[in-house]
């Protein structure tokens, strides 16, 4: 109670309001008062402003956790480049399954050498009418990047099918090592461009 | 549950209890990353979240799951059941935490990638098979019928959700391939390419007294589960097979992708068999792992990125690795 006093004393209205001839003894103080809080309170204001902006530089931002920005909702036209980018990636993907596999079972002695290369053009095919499709989409300008790494990833998986399809000519297994690392580099290619803009294409099992 | 408890009494009954005879191996096991905040229910549908319940079956709404591996060390044998796995966007995209590369971990337990002789994959799902070519010198064992498994889903003529990969984003869970992603399925190669790869067709002894056991179905066309004999008696490691220590404990099915149940409960028995109970059955995906909880890995100290570490049991003059 005695503070909201003391407060209406110094804001109150009566004081400043009532009609002034000049200075009066008894006003003088009052605005002298007033003067002081008024200074006060800007000396509070820019102590605060400093005292934050201090804080900011000292702590920076890699103090804290940081958090990666929220994902941006995608365009319609990034929307429709991934629909139409999905239709091709699931034969893409299943060809780059089939060739490991394929690789696999030759090795092992699984497979001969015409089933061998019988399912080499298949997907040497596969992968050619891939590149074709890719190449007929148009990406919007914020995906060129996407579309770019994932036309390198299906030719680097038709050099790799060429190479091993060497391997099926003169039965020299080198060639499926010299292919083995241009399908790793193309299934990480296909990844990445699947966290890009396919973010659910995968989930834990 | 009462039937349950029948069924586990009638297993334990009939099964062995003495410790191993023969050589014995020392058994650590390793988490290399959590799969965080997993719907109770999608791990393993007893233990589906009810509101409001407060039966610990059904009153926790997320499991934090680990990847664990199996290190095991005995002779002039260096084992690792599962390697993990490393493809850093693949963890980006299923909530992976606490990750830390295999090789480092090992590390901690003196153990160098070239020390590792063999490598038993439970199944060759991407979390298990992921880290294989860390390491150069070991020999891989695989289940033909994995390999077969894929090769027949790759090419199945029906309906494309039973391909092997998925056809729609994120809808590949359940479908008969999904798991075998192509990166991972590369690590399997590169042992093919590089002469290191033993395809196994139902069991085999790899090392004196360690017994790959096939539990065809039981998670993966071509899941294998490992014995090995230990100075607390034999463990058996199951992978995915045995995803959830408390659901071979109850009989509840876990982690069900290309799962047939019945196989995976008489891969339940497999171990009941052959440790003579439930203890000592070594799941892959234990919720309680590194806890009282789960007893086997109760001796546990933190590893890199917060990973986990655990002695499960060391040989006549092993020493301990734990810090």
């Amino acid at each position: 109670m005695n503070k909201r006093a003391t407060a209406a004393e110094f804001v109150g209205a009566p004081v400043d309001s009532a009609p002034s001839s000049g200075p009066s003894p008894v006003r003088r103080p009052t605005r002298l008062k007033f003067a002081l809080f008024a200074g006060v309170l800007v000396i509070l204001i820019l102590l605060v402003t400093l005292a934050a902006v201090r804080e900011r530089s000292v702590r920076g931002p890699a103090a804290g956790p940081v958090l990666p920005p929220p994902r941006p909702a995608p365009t319609a036209a990034e929307e429709i480049y991934a629909r139409a980018l999905w239709s091709v990636h699931g034969a893409v993907k299943t060809e780059a399954f089939r060739m490991t596999m394929i690789g696999m079972k030759y090795k092992l002695g699984n497979a001969d050498r015409a089933d061998f290369r019988t399912r080499l053009d298949a997907a040497a095919d596969a992968f050619r009418t891939a590149e074709g499709q890719v190449r007929a989409l148009t990406p919007p300008p914020s995906l060129q990047s996407v579309h770019a790494e994932y036309l390198e990833a299906v030719q680097l998986f038709e050099r790799s099918v060429a190479e091993m399809r060497r391997a099926a000519d003169d039965d020299r297994t080198e060639h499926l090592v010299a292919a083995y690392p241009l399908s790793q580099e193309a299934s990480r290619k296909l990844l990445r461009v699947g966290k890009a803009i396919w973010p659910g294409e995968y989930v834990p099992n | 549950m009462v039937l349950a408890g029948l069924l586990a009494a009638v297993v334990s009954a009939s099964a062995p209890t003495a410790p191993a005879q023969g050589p014995v191996y020392s058994v650590w096991l390793v988490r290399n990353s959590v799969f965080k905040d997993v719907p109770a229910g999608a791990f393993m549908p007893d233990r589906a979240f009810v509101p409001g319940s407060t039966s610990p079956m059904n009153n926790q709404p997320f499991f934090q799951l680990p990847v664990n591996v199996g290190v095991i060390k005995g002779g002039n044998e260096l084992i690792l059941y599962d390697t993990g796995w490393k493809q850093q966007d693949y963890h980006k995209m299923t909530n992976t935490v606490n990750w830390a590369p295999l090789p480092e971990q090992l590390k901690l337990l003196g153990i160098e990638p070239g020390d590792v002789t063999k490598i038993v994959i439970g199944h060759a799902h991407w979390d298990h098979a992921g880290s294989i070519s860390d390491f150069p010198n070991a020999v891989l064992y695989v289940q033909k019928a994995e390999l077969e498994g894929i090769e027949w889903a790759l090419n199945y003529k029906g309906h494309p959700k039973i391909a092997a990969v998925n056809v729609t984003p994120g809808g590949c869970a359940r479908t008969p391939a999904c798991g075998f992603e192509p990166l991972t399925m590369q690590e399997v190669y590169g042992k093919v390419l590089s002469g290191k790869a033993v395809v196994v067709d139902g069991t085999m002894e790899i090392a004196p007294g360690v017994i790959i056991h096939p539990a065809h179905r039981a998670h993966t066309p071509g899941s294998q589960l490992l014995e090995v004999p230990t100075p607390m008696g034999k463990l058996v490691f199951g992978s995915d097979v045995y995803s959830s220590w408390e659901g071979i404990r109850d009989w509840q099915v876990a982690n069900i992708q290309q799962t047939d149940s019945v196989q995976q409960f008489l891969a339940y028995e497999k171990c009941y068999k052959i440790t003579g109970g439930y203890q000592n059955c070594v799941a892959a995906h234990e919720p309680l792992s590194y806890s009282d909880g789960y007893p086997l890995t109760k001796n546990w100290w933190a590893g890199p990125n917060d990973s986990r570490l655990a002695e499960v049991t060391l040989a006549p003059g092993e020493r301990t690795r734990k810090p």
